[in-house]
């Protein structure tokens, strides 16, 4: 029997925690979280959120485990392809993640519970839905008792949103820093004045903020109540403004995302048939599209039911691709904001708690489009610690490369010396073939861009 | 079993905040049933009249 491995991210609530087993995801659920297992089951709140999919299901195998010391049961939770973080989250991925916690908490206060803590983490896009993944978050709701997930809420949902939206989409990645959420202080003395004067971000964020600082280390008395409407009017008006931050891509008309390319209508739709044709060879179960864009390339996959992931690093365009997956109810699709020369390295505690984002999935294509000569030539990376890159990243490799007579390319090289002697087609090809075997080669038609599909060397 | 520190500072908030959206959100809870039971008595005073 291989062992038990705890995972590394799963320590901080005694009520239980994750372990993997032969590949397997399960939670070990401990005794002193017992009674309210048994009241998050028996009050029918689990299968009422497993209805509206607001929460992982799971099955109960507690049968077929030998019960550890201080374990009550073993579940196992159905598994999420890929783990995302909220800082790799679009505005409205961020904003419906925030939105999905409330609707959670109020049906569980319907239910007589209440979640013990609200972290943007324990959300996860699945099946083009947020949901809760922490089945563990749940306990008994005292009347009147104020929420113990109010700040955690603020500062991971509340905080990041309002700057997101008031301020620079930028600062959503904040998060990536502060790993329990962005400190009221600091959202404080970031977000403009305007806010000062709407009463539900100067209540949440500001006043907040202020009474943190002047009550801290000052006890409250354990029975303090607020009154039978209390917790209920304060999840109401969170949810009341978080719909009402917005955020809008600069200058977008979602249109000119679209049309942010320089070649011809007949140019564009060969590339989709060549990348349909070379994708098809490939019979990739999961592919990570890098440079995605608005995602137009990553349905080729996506639509024909292979789990896809689309990651760039424009806010915008991950923003646009996320709305139209929800508008057309995508399933196979994740959108992710991505920066490839700055990737999500290992953070929190041992740098463990949260995984770099190239070892949480392992694709078995990758597309490259419209890729390389932003690495290659905005970003000084040499092709041979690209093609490096690529090879360690899946077995199969769909790539443009776009040589420098493109005016995409011209553009880049506009303002600067070109220093990039190596950036022709025929050491793009000498060096990815150090890595990758070309099996298929084709020009988009009415343009001067090749297009590739490499399959690993064997080692 | 609560394991997050909720922090004095918060809980002294929500108790602060809990008062008025609390009142608030019962009022509009109840705003339909305090809406027409004055309309239901209002309709009462004025028996025959048509409900154009």
């Amino acid at each position: 029997m291989s062992e038990r491995v705890r995972l590394p991210a799963s320590f901080r609530d005694p009520s239980g925690f994750l372990f993997q087993h032969a590949d397997r995801l399960y939670r070990q659920i401990n005794a002193s979280y017992a009674p309210h297992y048994e009241e998050f089951i028996g009050s029918g709140l689990y299968q009422s959120l497993v209805d509206d999919k607001w929460i992982i299901p799971h099955s109960d195998v507690t049968a077929n485990w030998d019960l550890p010391e201080g374990a009550f049961k073993i579940i196992r939770p159905e598994m999420i392809p890929l783990i995302s973080y909220p800082f790799e989250w679009s505005f409205s991925q961020l904003k419906d993640a925030a939105l999905t916690t409330l609707r959670i908490q109020k049906k569980a206060m319907q239910f007589g519970m209440t979640l013990k803590d609200s972290s943007a983490y324990n959300i996860q896009f699945h099946r083009g839905h947020p949901l809760l993944i922490d089945t563990l978050s749940f306990e008994h709701l005292a009347q009147g008792k104020p929420w113990i997930g109010y700040r955690q809420f603020c500062q991971h949902f509340l905080a990041p949103l309002a700057l997101m939206a008031m301020r620079d989409v930028r600062l959503g990645m904040l998060l990536r820093t502060y790993i329990d959420g962005i400190p009221l202080d600091l959202a404080s003395a970031l977000l403009p004045l305007r806010t000062r004067f709407n009463f539900s971000l100067q209540s949440h964020i500001h006043l907040h903020a202020a009474a943190e600082k002047r009550f801290a280390g000052k006890s409250v008395k354990k029975n303090t109540t607020m009154g039978t409407y209390g917790l209920a009017g304060i999840i109401d008006n969170l949810e009341r403004t978080i719909k009402k931050l917005q955020w809008e891509p600069r200058g977008t008309a979602w249109g000119t995302y679209y049309a942010m390319h320089n070649y011809t209508e007949k140019a564009f739709e060969h590339k989709k048939e060549l990348v349909k044709k070379f994708f098809m060879e490939t019979k990739a179960t999961c592919v990570w599209d890098l440079g995605a864009n608005t995602g137009v390339f990553s349905r080729i996959a996506s639509e024909g039911g292979v789990p896809t992931i689309a990651f760039d690093m424009d806010p915008g365009a991950v923003e646009v691709n996320y709305l139209n997956t929800r508008a057309k109810d995508e399933t196979y699709l994740l959108p992710l904001l991505i920066d490839l020369t700055n990737p999500t390295p290992g953070l929190g505690w041992a740098n463990k708690e949260r995984t770099p984002i190239l070892d949480r999935g392992k694709p078995d294509a990758v597309f490259a489009l419209a890729l390389i000569h932003h690495l290659a030539i905005s970003h000084n990376v040499p092709l041979d610690n690209l093609a490096d890159f690529f090879s360690k990243l899946g077995h199969w490799l769909i790539v443009e490369f776009i040589p420098k007579e493109d005016s995409q390319v011209q553009k880049l090289l506009a303002h600067r010396e070109d220093i990039f002697d190596g950036y022709t087609r025929d050491h793009f090809e000498k060096i990815f073939g150090r890595y990758f075997k070309t099996r298929r080669k084709e020009t988009i038609a009415g343009s001067v861009r090749t297009l590739y599909l490499m399959e690993k060397n064997a080692k | 079993m609560a394991y997050l520190d909720p922090g004095s500072g918060s809980i002294l908030l929500q108790l602060l905040i809990a008062a008025l959206l609390g009142t608030l959100f019962a009022l509009r809870t109840y705003w339909g049933k305090i809406m027409s039971f004055f309309n239901k008595l209002f309709s009462r005073q004025k028996p025959g009249e048509d409900n154009e």
